[in-house]
């Protein structure tokens, strides 16, 4: 099989964050007692940068947890500066103040993607579980100020989609240059709190409307991503375009993940680190990252299924988290012999108005389980 | 959708935070850009690079001169390309 060559990676610097989203894609369990204090140090992360351009890298997203709370953020931006590669801060903004704005500006930093929970400040920050909101149009205003092009990031759940033609006017009064309405996905965090965060149907279809519309009305102006729940899709999602295409992921302690997600929602696959391997050998020949790539892992009905070259079988994620094999169809599939999982979710949650609202909220890392 | 147009007399430019570069890979120009990629085909290359203070009828003009074209059969490509990167908020218009 000829191994394709990826166009983005996403450096998780760190699993610290001032916030405790309840929909964080972070790890629920941590692999090792030392996921948290054995971040990858600077030149480490620099080589993991230099091996990522040479691969064929062009973009880097640089994540969390909170990439604030690496002191050395700038110095990692102008490492990808040089590598010629096109930064994206995706940020709380807590932390951002005015030199270290200056720092990541004169670094090369390309662009910031700001996440906000909702355009109103009480509901914002008690889903953050943290003051965040005011310091977050601030960061906004520091962004704007430095001329570097503003994305919004607003996770959309149950209890902040009503919200949506407000929250489209909050990225409009920031003049963002693009937002992404991205109703949570359910791993990590998200996954322990779906019950208190899944729209109920009749919320996912006016959503839909509304941000078909704003679309429309703000081409040119802004540009709006809506990334639907894939519950209430028939078809999986094509997730990352195929498992080790075009993304890898490096976690805060170096392990190459093909997503974010896969460390945790697929415990048996044990990953390579970029401490004791090239970057090049693991995303070539490493048995994780070729496992399932392509075409030939499938199982029925995806094998057999004119759609497998446009979803790739869906998410292996999902996948796992639902039937416990992340080789199995994805569920949200309705081909799927386990859809009937997902109907079952989103079952309990749209015959009844009597939903669960208590959700966990994202802990301190260092207060995390370990698993065996 | 709302329509989107474009003067004669319009200068279009990079917008801020969009980057063009060769994708050394493949020898390709591609633009980056806030959590995206677009690799670009002949004429959107052709014409991109151009876009340094230029306005489009003086994109077309260049362009007609330097492939032996009809400017009027040009001038709707050229418009299409550009209509379709600022609908992207890749190009603005100054």
């Amino acid at each position: 099989m000829t191994v394709p060559r990826p166009y983005a990676l996403l450096a998780e610097l760190t699993y610290r964050c001032p916030l405790h989203c309840p929909y964080c894609s972070n790890p629920v369990v941590l692999k090792s007692a030392t996921a948290v204090t054995a971040e990858l140090t600077t030149d480490e992360w620099r080589r993991v940068i230099r091996e990522a351009a040479a691969l064929g890298v062009l973009q880097i997203g640089f994540s969390g947890g909170e990439p604030l709370a690496r002191r050395d953020l700038a110095d990692l931006v102008h490492a990808a500066r040089e590598a010629n590669l096109y930064s994206n801060l995706i940020t709380s903004g807590i932390g951002l103040d005015d030199d270290r704005m200056r720092a990541l500006r004169d670094a090369g930093l390309d662009s910031v993607q700001l996440s906000f929970q909702s355009d109103d400040t009480d509901l914002a920050d008690e889903i953050a579980g943290a003051r965040a909101h005011e310091r977050k149009l601030n960061a906004a205003a520091k962004i704007r100020a430095a001329g570097i092009p503003l994305s919004l990031n607003l996770v959309i759940h149950r209890r902040n989609i009503d919200r949506l033609p407000q929250m489209i006017g909050l990225a409009e009064m920031l003049r963002a240059e693009r937002v992404e309405l991205a109703n949570a996905q359910f791993y990590g965090w998200a996954f322990l709190n779906r019950a208190a965060l899944l729209p109920t149907r009749e919320q996912v279809v006016s959503a839909r409307e509304i941000a078909t519309t704003a679309k429309a009305r703000l081409a040119g102006k802004i540009d709006i991503f809506y990334v639907l729940p894939d519950y209430y899709e028939s078809r999986p999602k094509p997730c990352l375009n195929g498992w080790g295409q075009r993304y890898l992921t490096v976690n805060p302690v170096g392990d190459v993940l093909p997503c974010p997600t896969a460390s945790s929602a697929i415990p048996d696959l044990h990953f390579e680190n970029v401490r004791a391997r090239a970057l090049d050998w693991i995303w070539r020949e490493s048995e994780r990252f070729n496992r399932f790539r392509g075409t030939e892992w499938m199982p029925e009905p995806c094998q057999s299924c004119p759609q497998k070259e446009i979803d790739f079988g869906g998410c292996r994620c999902q996948a796992a988290l639902f039937t416990g094999n992340a080789a199995n169809t994805d569920p949200v599939c309705t081909l799927s012999p386990n859809r009937a999982g997902v109907d079952a979710v989103l079952g309990d949650l749209n015959s009844s108005s009597d939903h669960a609202c208590d959700w966990t909220c994202r802990m301190n890392p260092m207060k995390l389980p370990v698993s065996q | 959708m709302r329509m989107l147009e474009i003067a004669d007399a319009a200068k279009p430019r990079l917008a801020r935070g969009v980057r063009l570069q060769i994708d050394s890979t493949t020898g390709k120009s591609v633009l980056l850009f806030a959590e995206g990629i677009l690799e670009l085909n002949e004429t959107a290359q052709e014409i991109l690079t151009r876009c340094d203070g230029r306005t489009v009828s003086e994109i077309v003009l260049a362009l007609a001169e330097e492939y032996d074209a009809d400017p009027m059969a040009l001038a709707a490509d050229v418009r299409e390309t550009l209509i379709d990167l600022q609908r992207r908020k890749l190009i603005e218009l100054a």
